[in-house]
């Protein structure tokens, strides 16, 4: 347990590592960072002097492995825009966003996993079918469609909910549904196809001619064992907790993470950009982690596996 | 280690009867031709040309809600025709989903190609790129790199090619190696085939399917993904217009004139609906391993 532990740890880091690196190339590849913050008519000598002050002077090595050090003490940069520090305003949006995608994401889970339960349960049946068109439609609906459908009925025609902004939790009540709607679908999906796998399993079948009740066959057979492609799925909806509503942020107004970043991205707040994407491939390596943890605890294989491998 | 070769099927079991085709993959063929029409025809069918004002019919209703046949579709806050920017935004997206689909295939495949001809060094580094793309949602990826290089048509056709490319390579890095094990390809090379004739003539032709049908779920994805760029303002940039971008300038008119924006949301809607019906419909019947 603890080398699989040790390899996943040391993957997660690596991939880390490789965003920031990532990050590092495209913000050196998009110009030269002394000319873009003192502006295209500023002296050269003053140009000159910001670049030794700030160590761009440097062989590229030298400035990739301090740009890592900065990166690793906290450090990312100001904003642009109002010069206060990146990651001040970063964090001080997470509370909006999770504010929606937290209830979005119970949504997502109290109503997929069910609905694609009973579907695969009651393969073929009306209940079935209504499961996967809404699956379908889910899929191929974007959520800014699904959002300005749902503000053009419930705002503008009916007046019952607000179109926009964060006053109060009724002005939550549609991008939340906006969001859950979308990912319970994808998840419903994804559960009967997992469970419809499980329940062809010759396992299944030995369960149930030993004389195992049924209902006991679903909990204690099929359910675990569909357990593993739900889980991949949901660690990506727990990963993408903190920058998934960029679009329904967008179509309702919303002051999150998303919001910000579209703005950002906008005005080309370089500081503001990166230190989202550091924060959001963070959260997403930590969520495949907790993933990978998780999958040890369902499938007692993939625990040993590497052991079996190494004598 | 090599891999332990697959069991060849000796004899080709006998084919089963084609079931016919579902009515509804029918019509997504039928929608979907219809869209390459529109978009092939842009300049003969358009009623006007996608800039055009009409400054004396602005924000005129489509004709079934009381407007003229002027506008069939009705027009924007600037008398623009909703039909004509309707029939320029299917041209756009439909191109650059596209080019998108073609360039993700051709590097991604290349890619998976090359990870297992060399194997070594450079399959790890593949891999790890795989497990880069894996860490980041690529919205957020696309939109930092917009931020980084600002905005043009060639880098926006580009950077949605780069969307899905890890499949492909999955796909063709374990499909040649599992190709390399089963004789044809190591026979070839026997006869002194080039590596570009064994994986352009022999492998590539063996694996196609799969690969088409990945296609065709990438593609209804690549829409979506540009169609929420462009509604961001973030991607397709004026005077261009795609679906996404109408829909977000229809946004702002959403009380007094929702035809601007139902129009090419309904499109996108029964787009990327047709284009998934007919690349579920590929996979059952070409690929039933890929689930």
């Amino acid at each position: 347990m603890l080398r699989f532990l040790g390899t996943r740890l040391l993957r997660a880091g690596l991939t880390i590592a490789m965003v920031v690196t990532f990050a590092f190339i495209v913000l050196r590849l998009s110009g030269d960072p002394a000319q873009i913050i003192m502006g295209a008519d500023a002296p050269p000598e003053a140009v000159e002097a910001f670049r030794i002050a700030w160590g761009l002077d440097l062989p590229i090595w030298r400035q990739y492995f301090s740009y890592f050090g900065a990166i690793l003490s906290g450090d990312l940069g100001r904003s642009m825009r109002d010069g206060r520090d990146a990651i001040v305003l970063v964090v001080e949006r997470i509370p909006a966003t999770l504010a929606l995608t937290l209830p979005a994401l119970a949504i997502k889970i109290g109503l997929g996993i069910p609905a694609g339960i009973y579907a695969a349960l009651h393969r073929n049946s009306w209940a079935d079918r209504l499961v996967m068109a809404v699956a379908v439609a889910g899929f191929t609906v974007p959520s800014f469609v699904l959002g300005l459908l749902l503000v053009l009925v419930f705002a503008v025609q009916l007046g019952w909910l607000p179109s926009g902004g964060q006053e109060s939790w009724r002005h939550a009540i549609l991008p939340v549904i906006t969001l859950g709607l979308g990912g319970a679908a994808v998840l419903a999906r994804f559960t009967r196809s997992a469970m419809l796998e499980v329940l062809g399993q010759p396992y299944i079948r030995t369960a149930s001619a030993k004389g195992v009740p049924w209902r006991r066959v679903v909990t204690n057979h099929a359910l675990p064992n569909a357990a593993i492609p739900t889980v991949t799925i949901i660690g990506f909806m727990v990963g993408s907790l903190i920058a998934g509503a960029v679009v329904v942020e967008s179509v309702f107004s919303w002051p999150g993470v998303g919001r910000l970043l579209v703005v950002a991205v906008a005005n080309r707040d370089l500081a503001v950009v990166q230190c989202i994407l550091l924060l959001v491939a963070a959260t997403m390596v930590c969520a495949n982690l907790i993933v990978d943890l998780l999958y040890g605890l369902l499938d007692p294989r993939l625990r040993s596996a590497p052991r079996a491998a190494g004598h | 280690m090599p891999e332990a070769p697959l069991p060849v099927i000796a004899a080709a079991p006998p084919k089963p009867r084609r079931a016919p085709m579902p009515p509804l993959v029918i019509a997504g063929f039928v929608w979907l031709v219809l869209m390459l029409c529109v978009a092939l025809l842009a300049d003969v069918i358009s009623p006007y040309a996608y800039t055009a004002l009409d400054l004396r019919n602005r924000l005129s209703p489509p004709v079934f809600l009381g407007g003229t046949w002027l506008h069939p579709l009705g027009t924007d806050e600037l008398g623009r025709d909703v039909l004509a920017r309707l029939i320029y935004s299917i041209r756009t997206s439909l191109l650059i989903a596209f080019g998108a689909t073609i360039i993700g295939a051709l590097v991604g495949t290349s890619l998976g190609f090359l990870a297992a001809h060399f194997r070594g060094l450079v399959e790890q580094a593949v891999l790890a790129l795989v497990d880069f793309s894996a860490s980041l949602p690529f919205l957020i990826l696309a939109l930092a790199v917009l931020a980084f290089f600002g905005n043009s048509m060639v880098l926006l056709v580009c950077l949605l090619g780069l969307h899905a490319w890890e499949r492909y390579a999955r796909i063709a890095r374990g499909l040649a190696l599992s190709a390399g094990s089963q004789g044809y390809a190591a026979a070839v090379r026997q006869l002194g085939a080039t590596p570009w004739r064994i994986y352009g003539r022999h492998v590539l032709p063996n694996i196609a399917s799969t690969l088409i049908v990945s296609m065709t779920l990438a593609f209804p994805e690549i829409i979506l993904l540009e169609s929420g760029l462009s509604f961001l303002g973030l991607g397709v940039q004026p005077p261009e217009t795609s679906l996404g971008s109408m829909v977000g300038y229809g946004r702002e008119y959403l009380t007094r004139a929702p035809w601007i924006l139902l129009a090419p949301a309904a499109t996108i809607v029964l787009t990327t609906f047709a284009v998934s019906l007919i690349g579920d419909w590929l996979r059952d019947r070409l690929d039933p391993t890929l689930r």
